[in-house]
């Protein structure tokens, strides 16, 4: 019998007279050409069907380097180009241009990625490095010999943004589109904005009052004719693609109305109590209330948790009594608002580290051990003491105060991470206490003074010379004086060599911060990634530090990674900016990656329709054959692989291009080779990223890159098998990670199902491997291929050929009960 | 008497996550008492003088075990472990206290790390039984078993 992928090849098999493929091998300096010998993979190409030139530079994607690719399209009529280099991921729109330019199809190109996934991975092995590529190479080009030109789609841009997260980064970047003429919908989770921001005293370096610089920007966020405010609220759903996201956002019941003049008579009279979460808990506040002073709206809302008219029923009407402009509406409704943009920000911020859970510190315990952001609204004139530095247990000046570093964070206990902003926090905050209460002893316990910003030491200068005393040691153990609430810090002055024993009047952790608790509710809304720490991660570290992943979402603030006022504020407006390029061009042009289906082929059954994560494929059994619907498919090709017909493909990741991939690793010593499929995502970057950080892993690992895990069909496997490969990886992004709304589960249950027929049929289980790998974990996916090479170590070449048999004969009896 | 390598019993790479915080030594109960060798101190001789010369400080067997740094340790490092595996070291090139040597001398051949006279007194007294008499062959095999021969004569 007959696989299916062969006839298909067959029918689609180019002639390679026609074929014109030119071959460009990078050394990228000595990144490449220190481990490749890249003149050898040259010659190698030369020699590879349809090669009519190959050729060795030492930096392809420099000027000179596309310049030679745009004259060889021309001169030498090229209609395929390959170049082996670095990661598509980085290069490949820089390649597809030049192609562009000397009018080849941009999706005429294909790249062999010979540095992240070899060179940068097997640096100590030379030769096994240039006989990879060598492979590399080949997989490309006799993928290459399959491409076929591509058309994209243009997509309008909605001209409107959301942004996500009130603080100032949200801010900032709300406003920064607004003035550029768009229309921003900020959705802002509390009952104002301002965020982390408006509850600091002061700001470092420069000391500014927090709140007075930030007050004036809420302002105008709340005036800005083209912002559209909506505090109280939440995204709930986020549906559609770059340029036409439609967002459903649940605004919460306020209970009073916009005509609020925040008089306060309403508080005089309620009589619910509640700890007040803007001073930390430091305070109480009504159930009726206005978050802040300075807060934006100025409108004072019904905290429902507390209020007697819980679910409906009024027990209590004394606000609504108290109100001379009759502003309490207890009828108010929470309400989902649909609202259509184009561009998306995320500056969802931090939440700060709370260190109960240091047990040794006596935080929760002991009343005067608080953390820095209690301290910031202690000190603070709008704060619970007013402004007086007092200290919890008997509201006494403390005479004493020491401040310990790093709690929560460099950790891994806690936060693994520094958080960035702590030192400085530190330093500024004890220059405030100097500053009010100068015949205040202060003491600093650190690890490292981390002041790197500009103006950062010339502050943490100022604090030594006036007199804070920094002693490098944290203290090991706290513990309290019942009787006077003192606390006395053990540890080790470990520039001195000495154990120390301080008696200090109160204690202030200097807190580190962390990922939003919910973060997730948004990553998976939105379809990003995070890092091992569970910030959300840019596209590109250095060169796309506010792109998601997602087209059209951007970053901005700390929910990107810890940051201080002023690189949010930066972040945001390079946010901002992006989202305006994508907004004042007005369309954009959408990857040619969709599925096709042939009518002819096609029996309704519905099977693709079923797994489409987007609803995208439509038909039914009446109209004969199902159908595509091409703006809304997103090209993850899940429908691919269901469809038992071969009516399915996905441009250009279609079958012939990946089964000539896999026939091409699999054409010599098939058994010593692992063929890794890869999403595009995650998993493949994963494996980039074991090549930046240089992780070394076995050299017999073969990846192919898919858009999803969800694309890779069984019949890859069988085929694999058949051909006699050592083992197979199917990775993809964690569940619920998924860049196509879940499509991996179709991954899954395909792996799973082909492992129940390896049982049945008696091949090794171990041989086929599924395996969950992030962006972030480079170090997973080394493992990963370690683990399989150590596997595959144990299987002898007749045992791998005896499974081929097998699984042939299998099929035999399959095809002739059928 | 044989020497074996003092990074079979503990991952060297363990010590580099060490950032020297000190929060083991402000939490070592032993130094309160004496001025002993901290386990943030002995980190440190190992990364930047090498275990060598850590292994011939008589404080090494100052630390009670009470395993406390670890706990407090922000990077897991497995403190106990190491002051085990250098003691372990230590020995075997000699650096063991005379008492200590005494003490396993007196179990090999007793059953018992120290013998206090008075006990039975005491036992009688509020009405206990006797101790039974120690098992010294399955002591002294377990004793072996350990390797603790190659260290102390017993």
């Amino acid at each position: 019998m007959k696989e299916k992928a062969e006839i298909r090849e067959q029918l689609q098999a180019p002639d390679s007279r026609d074929l014109r493929i030119g071959v460009y091998v990078c050394h990228c300096g000595k990144n490449i050409g220190g481990t490749v010998d890249c003149v050898k993979v040259a010659e190698h190409a030369r020699d590879l069907p349809g090669v009519v030139l190959a050729k060795d530079s030492l930096y392809t994607c420099s000027e000179p380097g596309q310049e030679q690719i745009k004259a060889d399209i021309k001169e030498q009529k090229l209609n395929r180009v390959v170049v082996a280099s670095c990661t598509p991921r980085l290069h490949e729109p820089t390649f597809r241009a030049a192609c562009e330019a000397a009018g080849l199809n941009p999706y005429l190109l294909e790249m062999a990625n010979i540095r992240e996934h070899c060179s940068w991975v097997h640096l100590h092995d030379k030769e096994a490095a240039t006989e990879k590529a060598k492979d590399l190479v080949s997989m490309a080009v006799s993928r290459a010999a399959r491409l076929a030109p591509q058309v994209e789609l243009t997509v309008p841009v909605t001209r409107k943004a959301m942004v996500i997260g009130g603080g100032v980064a949200g801010i900032q970047a709300a406003l920064d589109m607004a003035d550029a003429g768009y229309h921003v919908y900020l959705v802002e989770r509390s009952g104002s904005i301002g965020g982390r921001m408006a509850q600091l005293d002061k700001t470092f370096p420069t000391m500014d009052c927090s709140i007075c610089i930030l007050a004036p920007k809420m302002s105008e966020v709340g005036r800005h004719p083209n912002i559209e405010l909506l505090t109280l609220s939440e995204v709930k759903s986020v549906s559609g693609y770059i340029g036409n996201f439609n967002v459903e956002v649940l605004k919460k019941a306020r209970y009073v109305s916009k005509e609020c003049t925040s008089c306060g008579d309403c508080i005089q009279v309620c009589p619910q109590l509640a700890p007040d979460e803007f001073n930390a808990g430091l305070s109480i506040r009504h159930a009726i209330y206005i978050p802040f002073a300075q807060a934006v709206p100025s409108t004072f809302l019904i905290d429902m948790g507390q209020c007697l008219n819980n679910q409906g029923i009024v027990a209590c009407d004394r606000c609504f009594q108290a109100c001379s402009h009759k502003c309490i509406d207890f009828s108010q409704r929470d309400q989902i608002i649909e609202i259509e943009v184009g561009t998306i920000v995320v500056a969802t911020g931090v939440d700060v580290y709370d260190p109960t859970a240091l047990t040794e510190l006596g935080y929760g315990k002991f009343p005067n051990v608080i953390t820095t952001l209690e301290f910031e609204r202690l000190i603070n004139a709008g704060g619970p003491s007013s402004g007086e530095l007092i200290r919890p247990s008997d509201r006494r000046r403390p005479s004493k105060v020491a401040f310990l570093q790093c709690i929560g964070s460099r950790s891994k206990r806690s936060n693994p991470y520094c958080s960035n902003v702590c030192c400085m926090n530190t330093i500024k905050d004890a220059l405030l206490i100097r500053e009010h209460w100068p015949e205040t002893e202060i003491y600093v316990f650190y690890i490292d003074i981390r002041a790197f910003g500009k103006g950062f030491e010339d502050l943490f200068r100022r604090a030594r010379r006036e007199g804070v005393i920094f002693i490098r040691g944290i203290p090991g153990e706290i513990i309290e004086d019942i009787n006077t609430g003192d606390v006395t810090l053990l540890g080790e002055n470990t520039l001195l060599g000495e154990q120390y024993r301080y008696s200090m009047d109160m204690v202030i952790l200097s807190v580190g911060i962390k990922p939003r608790r919910d973060s997730e509710d948004i990553q998976r809304l939105l379809n990003l990634s995070t890092d091992t720490d569970g910030f959300y991660m840019e596209a590109h570290p250095k060169l796309r530090p506010v792109d998601t992943t997602t087209g059209g979402v951007f970053l901005a603030g700390a929910a990107e990674g810890p940051k201080d006022i002023k690189d949010s504020v930066t972040q945001a407006s390079a946010a901002a900016s992006r989202a305006n390029i994508l907004m004042s061009r007005g369309e954009v042009r959408v990857p040619a990656l969709t599925s096709r289906i042939d009518p002819d082929k096609c029996t309704a059954c519905g099977l693709c329709a079923r797994v489409c994560p987007y609803h995208a494929i439509q038909g039914s059994k009446e109209q004969g054959y199902y159908r595509v619907i091409e703006a809304a498919c997103q090209g993850c090709g899940a429908c691919v692989p269901e469809c038992r017909f071969e009516a399915i493909d996905q441009t250009h990741f279609t079958e012939a291009q990946i089964v000539s991939q896999i026939d091409s690793v699999l054409a010599n010593d098939p058994h010593e080779k692992i063929v890794a499929f890869a999403c595009n995502w995650c998993s493949y970057a994963g494996a980039d990223f074991a090549g930046v950080s240089r992780l070394q892993y076995p050299h017999n690992v073969r990846i192919i890159r898919t858009m999803c895990s969800a694309r890779v069909s069984p019949a890859w496997i069988e085929r694999a098998l058949l051909k006699g490969v050592g083992a197979v990886l199917v990775s993809g992004c964690h569940p619920a990670d998924c860049h196509y709304n879940n499509a991996n589960q179709n991954t899954a249950r395909r792996v799973e199902r082909f492992w129940k027929r390896m049982e049945r049929i008696g091949i090794n289980k171990d041989r086929l491997r599924l395996a969950w790998v992030s962006a972030a974990e480079g170090a997973q996916f080394a493992r990963v291929i370690e683990e399989m090479e150590a596997g595959l170590q144990k299987l002898s070449p007749r045992q791998i050929s005896q499974d081929a048999e097998k699984l042939r004969k299998s099929l035999v009896k399959k095809s002739e009960t059928t | 008497m044989t020497t074996i390598k003092l990074w079979k019993f503990f991952a060297r790479e363990d010590l580099y996550e060490c950032y020297q915080c000190a929060r083991c030594t402000g939490s070592c109960p032993a130094m309160e008492v004496a001025p002993a060798f901290g386990p943030r101190e002995t980190i440190l001789k190992c990364l930047n003088v090498g275990h060598e010369k850590v292994v011939q400080d008589e404080r090494i067997w100052l630390c009670c075990t009470c395993n406390v740094c670890e706990d407090r340790c922000p990077q897991k490092i497995p403190i106990s472990d190491l002051l085990v595996a250098l003691r372990n070291s230590a020995a075997r090139r000699g650096n063991i206290p005379g008492r200590l040597v005494m003490a396993i001398e007196l179990l090999a051949k007793t059953g018992r790390s120290m013998i206090v006279h008075q006990l039975d007194e005491m036992r009688a007294h509020h009405g206990l039984a006797p101790l039974p008499p120690a098992p010294v062959e399955e002591i002294r095999a377990i004793l072996e078993k350990t390797g603790l021969r190659e260290v102390v004569e017993f």
